[in-house]
Parts: structure tokens; C-alpha cells; sequence
């Protein structure tokens, strides 16, 4: 403190300053919309995300915009449509503190999620391997996820992570990818799979009802893994040959005249009886 | 699949020199029996005009569903600037109940692959691809065998018979949902990108596969391009009716006596193809054009096979398929689960596609539970008339075929599910409220 804050009036005097000063400055206001300010031509408008009538975002975290986006700014962390893996679109060091024990219990999350397991870290050398054989071509993407997937299993968020470093490629134009072909899998393997054709020759001997017992009985979608992690629910295709019923395939093998009753059958059988992998039906 | 024997003294163009399954396709044999002969001819002494102007001559149309003359196609890539151009046959077949294309490939790959080596030639492509679903094992390994004995006679391959040009056809495999059927779905995932439509015009011709000029032909059309080329353009275009001709391959499954495929003749009526199969006089309907088809009833069987008049009457070419269903099938259920499919197959790229499918398909389960709005008959109409407007590719257009010729032709079962509550075939178990109390 000087000894001219000291001073009675001194503030006054001050802000009188101030005030004048800032009367001879040149306006800054502009009066839109007489007025426009020139906008970049890269300008996309404020971001905002939209709520439907019943209150839920209607973001389905389809990263369509963040591929989109020019200047990149778009960002995205969330969990995926189907609730499953922990999904993000954006700088990988932005997430990284995120992911962090201590952050997690500061948000209020129980730290051993199961949606972060994606997240752990793993075993580059046989993922190095394609990424040289492939050359690192951002045009092979599709390549290097489906020999990705035959080495790992699944195509874990790691290894997305790391082809998206490698090639250069955007994560959220690898996600799109691994998300519109659904023979790639984000999910570990599991040890059962059933497939049911939903040919309209199969429809009209009764696939419906069958898909449908299996999605209750398994408690997934067709694409999707049950709850436990045993079932895979799948689609298979019978070229229009079944002629008694609709076509399911568990495990490779394709299952005589299937009703509602033996699909709900057959669903919780395999989600509940171990058998060794020589005697499965 | 079986292949139905068609009328006596019908003419068969695609499936001439087709053996049965279980026989190994050999170069020896094929080329006793005619094949790669119309490749030899037009590379020792044609020039790549000539050709197209035989396609277009012919009056060749593409059988993948849209029925564009491939001439008109072919002329279109040629014409294009720039010296990289790419053929791409399309033998992926989306329609999981439908094994047309694979039976072909599978019964004759060398028709397929010199269609393929003829449609380069004439539009200057180098490099051709075949594309099919990875679950055709068979198809698969027959062309690959095919391709490498064309290689070892050097039909293919670096300056093919000696002359200078080379050609070089690969076969892909290609998993994928529904949608990949569509043409510049099968390029993006050519091109290893997400399997999304884009927009045309820019088509294919113009900018295709890696951007280049590029032209994707059902492997059925490439298939007729040897007969043709070698039978003349008058011959071709004596068989099938006026503007479309040729022969095409249809599947027949669902309630008849022997399912199988028939080659028959552009244009036949779909109650000629039905006979083939062994149709009882119990027809309740006929699915044309696999799951984004349309549900014809037995008065529209006079129809003849075109995409036209099919698209007139609320049916599509799509597949080539015909699934007959009888008194058993209830069609609110049927046309309710083929639009639930769709949905769940479509790529979400646009919004009517992705939004409004979805509403189509609640539509339609609501109507099958029996508790549909009262407001539903005229919201399905409404919504399917601003989907096919605004729709970016076939699927999108198309998914609303199955509830709209639905509704056009079975009314009454429609009708019965919305205001009594009941299903006439006794499938679907509706719940027994009047629709005004229901919403």
C-alpha cells in the first residue's frame, strides 16, 4: 500500500480516471444482426447437445460429428450405446487423468469398474507386428482391426488407441469402423454363440418369436453378449433353405426344428451348464 | 440349392455350361464348352467401343435391382478422364436368405470372371475386384481357382494373351451387414472406411473406389456379357421382353413344393416363376425382393418381373427372390419384423433413415400387439412417404416397402389387428382393446 492509497479522495480520483479512460475507447458492442462480425470460415456455431421429449440425451455417442469436425474440438467420453465399454473420442492425455484411481473415487465412481477394463493396457508386440506387416496405412484400417481381432480375441480399446497413434488415423473414424461391421468385436470372446437367421423365409417359420426368446432368455440383443459374458447372440444366414424351421446355429452346429420353447431352452442351457469343449451341442 | 428345371425349350444364358454342386469347375472343360472365347476375340480384334456398343445394343440391364443399362454404365466410366479406373462385381448379396449370386458363382465362376475381365477391357479398368461374403466358402475358393488357372494361360494377368494389356482381378471378401449390398456401401468398405452410403451424384462412374472412376456391376449382369458377345446382340435381346432382355436368375422359397432357382427370361409374370416351384393353391401372398421387398397378393401375380412395374406395384427387383407364405403367416407380424430388421441393420448415416425406421417399426409393433394409436395407419403412411423422399440409398427407400404394400394389399388383416384386436391367422397374440382406447 502506497502513500497515495492513503490519501482521502484518491480512489475517487481513480475511478473517475478509469471511467473517462475507458469513455474514450472505441465500442466493442456490436449490434447484431444489423451489424455482423466476420466469422471464420471454419466457424461451426456453439456445440450443444440435445435432450428428447422424455429427458435422455439424444447423443448416441456415434462420433459421426467428432469424424466430422474440421478443427477437431469436438471431444466425446461417455459409454456407448449399448452400455458396454467406456468409449472417447479426443486427446488421450486429457482422459489419462481421468482414469486414475484417485479420480475416480473423487467422482464418486467405485474404482474397479468394469468399464474401464477396456482401458488396461496390453500386450503391443503382436498388434506391432500387423501395424508393420499393414505398413501403417490409414487406407487398411478394416485389415488391421479383422487381424487385430484374430490375434486378441476382440479389438480392445487399447489397441484402437494404438492403431489410431501408429496410422495417424482419427479414433473416432477406427470406432466407426469397428462399430459398423458386426463381425468386430469390442467384447472378449465367449465361450458360447448362437445364431439365428433373420431371412424372411425364417420370419415366416417363425424366427421373430424365436430371436425374440433367445434376446429374453440370453437378456442381450441380437449382436450382443449376455449379461455374464458366456452367450454370444449372432446372426447366421440360411441362403433360404430352411424349409421346417427357422435357422439357429449354437456353437457351430445347426439345431434341429426350433420353437420358442427349446431356443429358451437351449439359451439357458448354455448359460448355465459347463461342458467340456468335445461334448457341446 | 436346387436348380428348377423351366419350360421346355426356355433359353438359358447364364446357367448354359452351370454343373451340378458338387463338380469342380476345370479350365479344360469350361473352354470346350465355350468360356473365355469371347474374351480371346475381343482382345485379339475389338476395340473397347465396340464392346460397349454390343452391351448397349443387347439392351444388357443391371439385375442388381435398379435395372441402369450397362452400357450406358460402362460408357459413362469410359468417358471419364484420367488413366486409373477399377471394376467392381458385386456379388455380396445381402439378402441373407437369398443364395442367387453365390449359385452362380459357384456353378460357373469362369462366366463371372470373364464378364469381369470383358466389362475391364471395355472401360480401361487394370485392376478389377470381386466381392463376396466370406460365408461362401465355396464361391470363393472356385473363382480363386479360376482366376489362377486364367493366370497360368495367361487370359489374365500381366499383358493378357499377349497383347498389351493388363488386368489383374482379385477376389474380397467382405463381412458386413445389409446395407453393404448397396453399391457405394461395397466401395467404402473396399476402401477399409466405415460402411456408410454416400451421396450420389457424384456416381460411381465418376468417382468410386479411391475416388477413380469405377463400375460396380451385379456379377449376374458381368455373367450375360460372354453370351452376348458371343451369340451377337440380336440373339440376346430375342430372349426376355422389350426393354429388358436377357435371362435372370430368381430364387422361389417359403410354402411351395420344391424351392429352388430358375433362370427364366426378363419380364416373366411372377405366377409363370411361382409354377416352376410347385405353387398349392393356398398362396396367401409372395414376398418380392427379399426382407425390403413387398407383400404382393395373389391378384398382382400377373405382374410381369421388371423393376418398373414391380416399383409400381410397391414391390422392388432387390434380391431376386420370391418367399411364398400361406394362410399360416399372419402379414402385420411379417412386415412388423422386416422392418424391425431393416432397423437394425440400417447405418443410422441419415436421420429419416435412422429415426424414422425405427418409428416405422414401432408402428408396426404396436399394430402386432394389438394396441396400436388411432392416428398410426395415417403416421405410417406420413412417415414412409418422407423416408423414401429423403432417403440417401435403397435401403432407406426401400425399408418401407414391407408395411406399405402391406397396407395397400392386406387392409383388412391390417384392420382386423388395429380396430378388433384379433389375428386372423392366429400368429400374432394381440391384446383385445379398440384402438381409440388403447393409446
Amino acid at each position: 500500500m502506497s502513500l497515495m492509497d492513503r490519501m482521502p479522495g484518491w480512489g475517487i480520483v481513480r475511478g473517475v480516471a478509469f471511467g473517462v479512460a475507458q469513455m474514450l475507447r472505441p465500442k466493442v458492442t456490436v449490434q447484431y444482426p444489423e451489424e455482423q462480425y466476420p466469422i471464420a470460415p471454419r466457424h461451426r456455431g456453439r456445440l450443444l447437445l440435445l435432450y428428447d421429449e422424455f429427458g435422455t440425451l439424444k447423443c448416441e455417442t456415434c462420433f459421426q460429428c467428432a469424424a466430422a469436425c474440421p478443427v477437431e474440438c469436438i471431444d466425446m467420453g461417455g459409454v456407448d450405446t449399448k452400455s458396454r465399454f467406456h468409449v472417447h473420442w479426443g486427446p488421450a492425455e486429457q482422459y489419462a487423468e481421468r482414469r486414475e484411481e484417485s479420480a475416480l473415487r473423487r467422482s464418486g465412481r467405485p474404482v474397479a469398474d468394469r468399464t474401464f477394463d477396456a482401458w488396461q493396457g496390453i500386450d503391443l508386440a503382436p498388434l506391432e507386428i500387423i501395424l508393420d506387416e499393414e505398413e501403417r496405412s490409414p487406407r487398411r484400417l478394416l485389415r488391421i482391426l479383422e487381424r487385430t481381432q484374430e490375434s486378441y480375441g476382440n479389438l480392445p480399446v487399447a489397441a484402437i488407441q494404438h492403431i489410431s497413434h501408429a496410422t495417424g488415423a482419427w479414433y473416432s473414424e477406427i470406432y466407426g469402423i469397428a462399430t459398423s461391421y458386426p463381425h468386430l468385436r469390442f467384447e472378449p470372446p465367449t465361450a458360447h454363440e448362437i445364431a439365428i437367421c433373420r431371412c424372411p423365409t425364417c420370419m415366416v417359420l417363425g424366427s421373430g418369436r424365436v430371436a425374440a426368446a433367445l434376446q429374453a432368455a440370453l437378456a442381450t440383443e441380437i449382436g450382443g453378449i449376455s449379461p455374464d459374458g458366456r452367450v454370444r447372440l449372432s446372426t447366421a444366414d440360411c441362403g433360404g433353405a430352411s424349409r421346417d424351421g427357422p435357422l439357429v446355429i449354437a456353437d457351430g452346429h445347426p439345431q434341429p426344428v426350433m420353437t420358442v420353447a427349446r431356443a429358451t431352452e437351449l439359451a439357458t442351457h448354455l448359460r448355465t451348464v459347463h461342458l467340456p469343449a468335445e461334448r457341446q451341442v | 440349392m436346387d436348380i428348377l428345371a423351366t419350360e421346355q425349350g426356355s433359353p438359358s444364358i447364364l446357367l448354359a455350361r452351370a454343373g451340378d454342386a458338387a463338380t469342380e469347375p476345370s479350365m479344360a472343360r469350361a473352354e470346350a464348352a465355350g468360356a473365355w472365347r469371347a474374351w480371346r476375340t475381343a482382345v485379339d480384334s475389338m476395340d473397347p467401343d465396340q464392346i460397349i456398343g454390343l452391351v448397349s445394343e443387347a439392351g444388357l440391364r443391371g439385375r442388381g435391382g435398379a435395372g441402369f443399362p450397362t452400357g450406358s454404365k460402362w460408357r459413362a466410366c469410359a468417358d471419364q478422364p484420367g488413366r486409373e479406373r477399377f471394376v467392381v462385381a458385386n456379388g455380396f448379396e445381402a439378402d441373407p436368405g437369398a443364395q442367387l449370386d453365390r449359385t452362380l458363382m459357384e456353378r460357373d465362376p469362369h462366366a463371372v470372371v470373364e464378364g469381369v475381365a470383358l466389362a475391364a477391357y471395355a472401360v480401361g479398368a487394370h485392376q478389377a475386384y470381386i466381392c463376396l461374403r466370406p460365408s461362401a466358402t465355396v464361391a470363393v475358393r472356385r473363382l480363386r481357382e479360376t482366376i489362377r488357372a486364367a493366370e497360368e494361360q495367361g487370359l489374365l494377368g500381366t499383358a493378357v494373351l499377349d497383347s498389351g494389356f493388363d488386368l489383374h482381378v482379385e477376389v474380397r471378401e467382405i463381412s458386413g451387414s445389409f446395407v453393404v449390398g448397396e453399391e457405394t456401401v461395397l466401395l467404402r468398405a473396399l476402401e477399409n472406411r466405415r460402411a456408410q452410403p454416400d451421396q450420389r451424384p457424384p456416381y460411381p462412374t465418376e468417382s468410386g473406389l479411391w475416388g477413380k472412376p469405377t463400375v460396380v456391376n451385379n456379377v449376374e449382369t458381368l455373367a450375360a456379357v460372354p453370351w452376348l458377345m458371343a451369340q451377337g446382340a440380336q440373339a440376346f435381346q430375342a430372349v426376355g421382353a422389350e426393354g429388358m432382355a436377357g435371362t435372370t436368375l430368381i430364387q422361389v422359397t417359403g410354402a411351395v413344393a420344391r424351392p429352388g432357382i430358375a433362370e427364366v427370361p426378363m419380364g416373366s409374370s411372377v405366377g409363370s416363376i411361382l409354377g416352376l416351384a410347385g405353387v398349392a393353391g393356398t398362396a396367401k401372398a409372395v414376398l418380392v425382393g427379399g426382407p425390403s421387398g413387398g407383400l404382393l397378393p395373389p391378384s398382382e401375380f400377373d405382374l410381369p418381373m421388371t423393376p418398373e412395374r414391380l416399383a409400381r406395384s410397391g414391390a422392388i427387383w432387390g434380391s431376386g427372390s420370391l418367399v411364398v407364405v400361406d394362410e399360416r403367416t399372419c402379414l402385420v407380424d411379417l412386415s412388423a419384423l422386416m422392418t424391425r430388421y431393416l432397423n437394425d441393420e440400417a447405418c443410422g448415416k441419415t436421420i429419416p433413415c435412422r429415426i424414422g425406421l425405427r418409428r416405422l417399426a414401432e408402428i408396426g409393433e404396436r399394430m402386432m400387439t394389438g394396441h396400436p394409436r388411432p392416428t398410426d395407419p395415417e403416421l405410417l403412411a406420413d412417415l414412409a412417404a418422407d423416408t423414401r423422399a429423403a432417403a440417401l440409398c435403397a435401403l432407406e427407400s426401400s425399408a418401407t416397402n414391407p408395411l406399405l404394400s402391406g397396407m395397400r394389399y392386406f387392409g383388412p388383416e391390417f384392420q382386423d389387428h388395429i380396430v378388433r384386436g384379433v389375428c386372423p391367422a392366429g400368429v400374432c397374440q394381440p391384446i383385445r382393446v379398440a384402438a381409440g382406447a388403447a393409446s
